[in-house]
């Protein structure tokens, strides 16, 4: 009965020594190139806007408190007009997903690492 | 270990901590293992089964509610596993092209046919050809399977005829 026993927590620790490896290399692919969509896009947004000189909108920052104070709403509202929509909207939503998944990687966190002590200690007995 | 309960050991695996699962594998591999021997009387067989009904199990693990008993749920995955172990013995019965060769071709009346329909009655046409299902598919366009139960119904509808003459 101990062979058996022995034979059947060998075949799970070989599945969940599997599936966590395949999880985590997909979670963090998944996540890296996500994170490189939105570096990617963001430089695109800000060369748009340097073109545009769509930054100068800022200028206003350097002087007194008063003139920011003034200016500050209406540039901020000119400025996100001048935004790139498209592209915009396709960043936001980047983000969002990656926000997701980083929670849901953040939140498994402590499971998977569990797993790993756990597999580690077995296959090194 | 040896005073954990199945809900402390279940909370724990969903956790992560997956040595605890040699606890329920331990506890429960000698009952599941003499249920399977007394059904099977085959030891390598039984062998294979109690570790599919572990694996299913640690398989179906999140979705198990860790309030009731594990026994009755590991029984009734044995149960499964045993039923699927004998399905598997079943003799399957090959839908060939032979199949409408219980009635024979000489027996076979153009009134009789009539009562097919106008696919089945050019599926049954092909086969008397000497056509094989695959070609008769290929032929009306419809798979092989769809060309079987055409088969199939055509022959129940010959059957019954017969039966009554």
């Amino acid at each position: 009965m101990k062979k058996l026993e022995d034979k059947i927590i060998k075949k799970i620790y070989r599945m969940e020594a599997k599936k966590t490896i395949r999880q985590i290399i997909s979670e963090t692919l998944l996540i890296i190139t996500i994170t490189l969509f939105v570096v990617f896009i963001f430089t695109v947004i800000v060369e748009v806007l340097n073109d545009q000189a769509s930054f100068d909108l800022f200028d206003f920052l350097r002087d007194d408190f008063e003139i920011i104070k003034a200016n500050f709403f209406n540039n901020s509202l000119l400025f996100i007009q001048e935004l790139p929509l498209p592209l915009t909207y396709i960043l936001i939503s980047l983000l969002l997903l990656l926000v997701w998944l980083l929670y849901i990687f953040i939140k498994n966190f402590n499971n998977i690492k569990n797993k790993i002590v756990s597999i580690y200690k077995f296959w090194l007995k | 270990m040896a005073e954990l309960s199945d809900k402390e050991a279940i909370i724990r695996i969903r956790n992560g901590e997956i040595d605890y699962y040699s606890y329920i594998v331990k506890k429960y591999t000698t009952s599941i293992y003499r249920f399977i021997e007394r059904k099977l009387f085959k030891k390598e067989e039984a062998d294979d089964l109690v570790q599919n009904v572990f694996i299913s199990f640690y398989k179906a693990i999140e979705k198990f509610d860790e309030k009731k008993p594990i026994k009755p749920y590991l029984f009734q995955i044995v149960q499964n596993e045993l039923k699927m172990y004998f399905r598997s013995f079943k003799k399957d019965q090959p839908l060939d092209e032979q199949i409408i060769s219980e009635i024979k071709q000489e027996d076979l009346k153009i009134e009789d046919l009539k009562s097919l329909n106008n696919l089945e009655r050019e599926v049954f046409k092909h086969i008397g050809e000497g056509y094989s299902y695959e070609e008769i598919g290929k032929l009306f366009k419809k798979p092989l399977n769809t060309i079987k139960s055409i088969v199939r119904r055509g022959r129940l509808k010959l059957k019954k005829i017969y039966e009554k003459t």
